[in-house]
């Protein structure tokens, strides 16, 4: 909302520092968000008349002029402008003009001609930010008035109103607010006044068939206007806040509008067809508005009509054909109260807002519907002439009862923790226009907001300020909740993940993903948005490694080849626990960074990964092979029974089209299914024996895989057995040392007992009973 | 003549043993020497061994010659032995560039979002919050009615919610878990809700149609507009530093009364003189405890014995302003060029 102060000191006293009024406002909640400067403010430029004009003698782009400038003798001036002709009035910068950029006019030659001044156009006056040629001024112009009289200096605040104040979408409203932070009185002017307790005449000629949408409707015929240009102080007046100046009759309902707060709409009353009609639309009904567009309406939406058809869309925008023209000389005016939510409606599915809509969205005031209707008559009648009929004829009921709020002075020392002595509550909301009842305040009907002790208090706060509230410090001691050790989990994977060593990155992808990216990575149902903003975001990732797919082609194409990411967030499925953490890793490229030592590092496998997964230190997890249409290699990862994440390589296929040339691993881990919080570890007594590790080597088919043997040794149930460590595979696909279709394993056991130390017998009977246990389970030889 | 003969023979072995000695050029050679003249069938062991046939009287004069014979080329043979071994050490380690670089290890680092988010839950854990959490789906009701915020309010429609076809939305706030919060518990409650929110808003340099929040709600008796001011005031400070300014500018959000904007200026932030509005605040208003006690069927949040302050702030365009990040893309697109900035 633009403010002019010009217009507010019509109503109070303001500070002469525009800084200081606007750090007010912004401290009471009425955030000044700039601040313009408008008019011309610089001494020493006049309107002077352009006498005669010849070519400059020594340059084709520049003429010689004489101008009158009030002065005894006319001035000669060299100017390079086209646009006028002589006789036409124009800004003078006489010598000693300080422009713009901080340059001062002087006499001197150009081309060697001498010239007294500068003929300027808008821009270099700063009036305007683009300008051709020089500013014609109106031919009614006196020679000689100083610019800054023709175009006085305007201070205008862009303010942001917030939805709660529809009070302040008008100068008065803003001027109250002002004059109670200032603690200054409001000035209403005798003009205003008069049109308090204006009444209404019930008429027959006006039916409301929506009166939840239309309580109140009034409207009052003017006849013999003259339509035309509006007087320069009212066109000033609104150009000053950037309203384009109409004509006389439809500036004033804007006028009336930025002072008072209340929207009114003139309709030429010989294009209507008998009395009003506020009625629903009928469906499909299309409406022509002002802004030269056509509209299609629905029975949401609510029209002004008269008994042939819609002549407006109700509080939002007048009708082409209705409305008023130089041709107009009867009038009739609309002053109106409409519910706000229907327009807020109407506005927003038509697309279609208008300083009307935005007032009445917003509520406006309805005991000020006929006082504002008055006052647009006064202006009216001033500006265009005519005749009003003596009372407004309205339909429906204008009577507001003004609500009394219950407050308590020790309640609001409570909420604020500030002692507010009771003479300055009073004054406070006095000076927001309430008054004193017996156990509260009675609200006037401009501030809807105010309906609750709360509300009270907030206007307190706001004046009073924050400055006025000393900080507390003080604690309250809270137990840490399952959220604090969920977060407390997540945090200590995100550094053991990031940590040198692992050194992966984490990564935060955007949750909602493309249906393409979904199916890539199939893992279950997804759930869906039903108005996606575009098709990249349409599903609630049901796993985190479609993003960090993208993320890992992204990277390869910024150079970046090997990387390893991880991202821990939320994923959802269309299942019963719909929302859970997950964890996922991406391992592409050299298994270890690139160095002098190691120039060209093997590529990470899936055993790299593995190997992250175990350093994760997750309780209880065991690989199981699986299958999964996106991994040429995969594994589940158990816990018991529970299947807790996935992991693998992904199919080369797959791999090539997301342009990596190395192995692609990923892992997901279902977090929600691990305890959050780590068991407190528990000391094992150290060992006071030796052990002694005797190696085991074994031939097995291709097929034995090392799970079945491992398990063999482990669940021997051997007591000096506590260690079992693979460290050799070998195969050799010429059959040479050991036949193609077989491998070679060899295994370190290690033998310990926390009694005695062994002897070499003893650990030998274990050696072979385990041997032998070895060859009764499973197709295998030993090389010894 | 015997005796004179011996007493020769050990000065000549031992001059022997050290000039060997004193050419052997490595360890292979210091043994071999050991082995010639102290090994079992070694010239001195030799000799010893020729003792037996020496008088009583001479016994111990040729043993004492023997044993220091001995002992002079075992003593040569440790120190020559040394001697090799630091001439060996010393060449092992002389001539290496200790300028080339050190062998590298994989460096990884948390995302910047996640370490903004993880140092303000740790402020407000010092302050004495705890966490709390809601899903991302949520219904109307939690996001929307529950917080004061009815049907025809201008936050809430299809232009800037996601909806699911099955009504519910995604949470535009994390509010929401405010709400889930009293549900579940009754007064005092003391929290802090982190998480994701969505709004349904065309991304570019500044906007992310999904960003993190963090929200925050202390209801209890007695609690003040006093207790905000110090909690902001106190977290502001922690994050950014003391020389931090905390503006409250009233405001209006359908939640809280009354309400705040809260601007800071903050040599952290660079932004030199400049407020940046930077979270919302307020006391949390009543009808926000009326809807919830009607929800939860008692008067657990009596609005005449409770109040209650929330907050609510942006992680990400915080984390844009601290970090120097001019484009709030790079904060999802993990290019490893930027994360690796933050380790």
């Amino acid at each position: 909302m633009k403010v002019s102060l010009n217009w507010l000191k019509e109503f109070v006293e303001l500070p002469a520092d525009v800084a200081a009024l606007s750090e007010l406002l912004t401290k009471a909640g009425v955030e000044v968000e700039g601040i313009e400067t408008r008019g011309c403010t610089i001494a020493k430029v006049v309107v002077a008349q352009i006498l005669e004009s010849v070519p400059h003698p020594n340059a084709d782009r520049l003429s010689v002029c004489k101008v009158a400038e009030g002065g005894a003798e006319p001035r000669q001036i060299v100017c390079g402008a086209k646009n006028y002709k002589v006789g036409d009035k124009v800004p003078l910068a006489l010598p000693g003009a300080v422009m713009p950029g901080d340059f001062t006019i002087k006499v001197g030659k150009l081309r060697g001609v001498e010239s007294q001044g500068m003929m300027c156009s808008a821009k270099e006056l700063g009036l305007a930010e683009e300008a051709e040629g020089l500013l014609l001024l109106p031919a009614d112009s006196v020679v000689g008035t100083p610019l800054t009289e023709l175009f006085p200096a305007e201070t205008v605040l862009d303010v942001e109103v917030t939805p709660n104040r529809p009070d302040l979408l008008c100068h008065l409203g803003m001027a109250r607010e002002i004059a109670t932070l200032l603690g200054k009185p409001l000035h209403i002017p005798e003009a205003i006044r008069a049109t308090a307790g204006t009444g209404s005449q019930p008429t027959a000629e006006i039916t409301l068939e929506a009166p939840d949408a239309c309580p109140f409707y009034s409207a009052r015929r003017i006849r013999g206007v003259k339509v035309g240009p509006s007087p320069a102080w009212l066109r000033a007046k609104l150009e000053s806040i950037g309203i384009r100046s109409i004509n006389n009759i439809v500036d004033v309902t804007n006028y009336v509008m930025l002072e008072l707060g209340q929207p009114l709409h003139a309709f030429d009353l010989a294009k209507l067809q008998g009395g009003i009609r506020v009625r629903r639309a009928a469906e499909g009904e299309a409406f022509l508005a002002l802004d030269g567009k056509t509209y299609p309406l629905a029975p949401r939406h609510l029209v002004i009509a008269d008994q042939q058809r819609a002549v407006a869309i109700a509080g939002v925008m007048g009708g082409e054909e209705s409305g008023v023209t130089e041709a107009t000389s009867d009038l009739l005016l609309e002053s109106a109260y409409f519910a706000p939510a229907g327009i807020r409606r109407t506005s927003r599915e038509l697309g279609l807002s208008s300083d009307s809509s935005y007032r009445f969205e917003r509520g406006i005031d309805l005991a000020g519907v006929l006082p504002a209707s008055a006052r647009a008559v006064q202006l009216i009648l001033e500006v265009a002439g005519g005749e009003a009929e003596p009372v407004v004829s309205a339909a429906g009921s204008c009577v507001v009862e003004e609500a009394i709020v219950p407050f308590r002075l020790e309640r609001c020392h409570a909420v604020l923790g500030a002692a507010v002595p009771g003479e300055q509550v009073d004054r406070i909301l006095t000076g927001f226009g309430l008054t004193k009842a017996a156990n509260g305040w009675r609200v006037p009907s401009f501030r809807p907001d105010l309906t609750r002790e709360i509300d009270l208090i907030e206007e307190i706060a706001r004046v009073i300020g924050i400055e006025a509230v000393p900080a507390r410090e003080q604690t309250r001691f809270t137990a840490s909740s399952p959220a604090d050790q969920r977060h407390d989990q997540a945090m200590r994977l995100r550094r053991r993940l990031a940590a040198p060593g692992l050194g992966f990155h984490e990564a935060r992808s955007l949750t909602l993903i493309s249906e393409k990216a979904a199916a890539s990575f199939p893992v279950g149902e997804v759930r869906r948005v039903r108005n996606p903003l575009n098709e990249d975001q349409v599903v609630l990732r049901p796993s985190l490694i479609p993003g960090l797919l993208e993320s890992l082609t992204r990277n390869l194409r910024a150079g970046v080849r090997d990387l390893r990411l991880f991202e821990l967030g939320r994923i959802f499925r269309a299942d019963a626990r719909e929302e859970r953490t997950g964890l996922a890793l991406l391992l592409s490229g050299a298994a270890a960074p690139a160095s002098w030592r190691d120039s060209k590092p093997r590529p990470a496998d899936f055993f790299d990964l593995k190997g992250v997964l175990s350093a994760l230190a997750l309780d209880g997890v065991t690989f199981e092979p699986t299958t999964h249409p996106a991994l040429a290699l995969a594994v589940e990862l158990r816990r018991g029974e529970a299947v807790v994440g996935l992991a693998g390589q992904l199919t080369p296929a797959r791999a090539r089209e997301l342009d990596a040339t190395a192995p692609v691993l990923v892992a997901e881990i279902d977090l929600d299914l691990f305890e959050a919080a780590p068991p407190m570890g528990r000391f094992v007594e150290l060992p006071k024996f030796p052990a002694v590790t005797r190696d085991i080597a074994l031939l097995a088919p291709a097929d034995v895989a090392h799970g079945r043997i491992e398990a063999v040794l482990r669940g021997a149930n051997e007591p000096l057995l506590v260690e079992v460590e693979l460290f050799d595979v070998f195969t050799d696909p010429t059959g040479q040392r050991i036949p193609a279709d077989q491998k070679s394993v060899a295994y370190a056991l290690t033998y310990r007992s926390t009694g005695r130390t062994l002897t070499a017998e003893e650990v030998a009977e274990a050696h072979q009973r385990l041997k032998e246990r070895l060859k009764a389970e499973l197709p295998v030889s030993f090389r010894e | 003549m015997v005796v004179f003969h011996m007493d020769q023979q050990i000065e000549q072995l031992r001059a022997e043993a050290l000039a060997a000695l004193a050419s052997a050029g490595d360890e292979a050679a210091l043994e071999a020497v050991r082995v010639k003249f102290l090994g079992r069938t070694g010239s001195i062991s030799v000799l010893s061994e020729g003792m037996k046939s020496l008088s009583k009287d001479d016994k111990p004069r040729v043993g004492k010659l023997l044993n220091e014979a001995r002992n002079a080329v075992s003593g040569a043979i440790d120190a020559r032995k040394a001697a090799l071994e630091a001439e060996r050490d010393a060449k092992a380690l002389s001539g290496i560039d200790l300028t080339l670089p050190g062998t590298p290890l994989p460096m990884g680092a948390i995302h910047p979002i996640t370490q903004l988010l993880d140092r303000a839950i740790q402020i407000f854990r010092q302050m004495g919050f705890a966490l709390a959490d809601g899903p991302d789906i949520e219904t109307e009701w939690h996001c929307f009615d529950a917080l004061n915020t009815p049907p025809d309010h201008p936050a809430r429609n299809e232009q800037d919610t996601f909806y699911l076809p099955d009504g519910r939305l995604l949470r535009t706030q994390t509010s929401t878990v405010q709400v889930r919060t009293m549900e579940q518990f009754a007064p005092p409650v003391r929290i802090i809700a982190p998480g994701g929110v969505y709004r349904r808003d065309e991304v570019d340099a500044t906007h992310l149609a999904q960003f993190t929040q963090i929200e925050g709600l202390y209801v209890d008796e007695g609690v003040t507009l006093g207790d905000l001011k110090g909690t902001i005031e106190y977290f502001f400070r922690e994050l950014l530093g003391r020389d931090v300014q905390v503006r409250m500018r009233p405001h209006f959000f359908p939640f809280t009364e009354p309400s705040f904007e809260i601007d800071i200026k903050a040599a952290a932030l660079g932004r030199g003189d400049r407020w940046l509005e930077l979270a919302g605040c307020g006391m949390v208003d009543p009808a926000v405890f009326q809807e919830m006690n009607r929800k939860r069927g008692d008067n657990a949040y009596d609005p005449e014995k409770y109040t209650g302050f929330a907050f609510g702030f942006g992680l990400d365009r915080l984390a844009m302003i601290l970090n120097g990040v001019s484009d709030i893309r790079l904060f999802t697109e993990n290019d490893v060029r930027f994360l690796a900035q933050y380790r």
